[in-house]
């Protein structure tokens, strides 16, 4: 049994059209279940457990990157196959899981390939694309990363991403495998311009690990989670490996 | 002279680990696949596969690898199981052990080089062809 989880932003008109065409399309291939239109007044928590209490087994995220992540924290200790219809515009997170937009995207449910994949937690949160340290959040700040046996300190400005499926950042063309039981912390330089002279692309830092300890030298530092929520150091992310089961396409990035 | 294509070859396959030209790590970097180091590491690196070490790179750190390419600066001892590659850029103060060597001109190396083949001649020695001519200019070698 599927439940549908619209996200708040298409509560607009400007949706109607292409939300018909997607519940249209979900009826053709059988694949219809219950629709859940996010409010302010809902908690996605709930609205989750009492579904799956009800025989819900698996969730459909419909919206855009930051409704896909928002409904993992809600799942991840629930036995249920996650599916993702991305609306309107191009999802980097789609593309890595070979999902097409609009109503393109139910054929991929219907297919119904499911692949389990590692997810992310950092301190009490979870995480599926990537957490990332931003200078321009975190100016003149220090930072240690320390992992097993070594520790790491970044010399000038860097950005600094843990990525699992590593598809929200620009990370110089490095592919990052969200089921091989490692993350990546990946440390790219930011590239300064100086007048007429071309931007000096530095190479990037790639260090896989299991678990990490990021610690500021000063005051806290802040990492944004998957572009959508903020925590503060110190910060412990750790792998789970193949927690995840989720619906991909046949073009999906990885195997 | 250089086998430059085959350095790359090792470089498009898995590489595990790039120690970047902006970090700096200290401690004992422990891995299982190819590592490349463009910055400053303090501590000690081993890895079964290859080992990289650029040129603008700063290792204060033992060294074990299966085969290495180094053009950088490296104070500390090396023990190369397969072939090690010595670059005109490369700044070498410790010991080396390896089976195959190869030094451009230009390289300086101050340690002890001790040569360890599958096949040694009966005097100890190592097998005609298998060690580039090293050239003395450049060159300290105790």
């Amino acid at each position: 049994m599927y439940l549908y989880i619209y996200d708040t932003f298409l509560n607009d008109k400007k949706f109607n059209q292409i939300l018909t065409k997607i519940e249209s399309r979900l009826n053709d291939l059988d694949i219809k279940g219950k629709i859940c239109r996010l409010n302010l007044l809902k908690n996605l928590r709930e609205i989750i457990e009492d579904s799956v209490e009800g025989g819900v087994n698996t969730i459909v995220a419909v919206g855009d990157d930051t409704t896909f992540s928002k409904i993992i924290n809600c799942v991840i200790n629930q036995e249920v196959i996650i599916g993702y219809i991305p609306v309107n515009k191009k999802s980097k997170i789609a593309e890595i899981l070979g999902i097409p937009i609009n109503e393109q995207a139910c054929d991929i449910l219907a297919q119904r390939i499911i692949k389990k994949i590692d997810i992310a937690r950092i301190n009490n949160q979870y995480f599926v694309d990537s957490a990332e340290i931003n200078p321009r959040l975190n100016r003149g700040q220090k930072i240690k990363i320390k992992f097993k046996n070594f520790e790491i300190t970044p010399i000038k400005n860097n950005i600094i991403r843990f990525c699992n499926l590593g598809a929200l950042a620009d990370n110089q063309g490095y592919k990052c495998n969200p089921s091989d039981g490692y993350l990546e912390t990946i440390i790219t330089p930011i590239s300064k311009k100086w007048l007429w002279q071309a931007k000096k692309i530095e190479k990037q830092s790639v260090f896989p690990f299991t678990k990490v300890k990021i610690m500021a030298v000063n005051n806290p530092i802040v990492i944004k989670v998957d572009e959508q929520s903020i925590i503060k150091t110190p910060a412990e992310i750790e792998i789970i490996p193949q927690k995840l089961k989720i619906i991909v396409g046949s073009q999906r990035k990885f195997d | 002279m250089f086998k430059s294509d085959e350095s790359k070859k090792f470089l498009k396959q898995d590489i595990e680990t790039i120690i970047g030209p902006t970090v700096k790590l200290d401690g004992d970097f422990i891995g299982e696949g190819d590592i490349i180091v463009e910055g400053i590491v303090n501590g000690n690196i081993k890895t079964k596969k290859y080992l990289r070490i650029g040129e603008n790179a700063q290792i204060n750190a033992e060294i074990e690898a299966n085969d290495a390419f180094i053009a950088g600066v490296v104070n500390g001892n090396m023990k190369i199981t397969g072939k090690l590659e010595i670059t005109a850029t490369a700044k070498i103060k410790g010991d080396i052990e390896a089976s195959l060597i190869s030094v451009e001109s230009g390289a300086l190396i101050n340690g002890k080089l001790q040569m360890k083949t599958g096949e040694e001649t009966s005097h100890g020695k190592v097998k005609k062809g298998e060690v580039e001519p090293l050239t003395r200019s450049g060159m300290d070698i105790e």
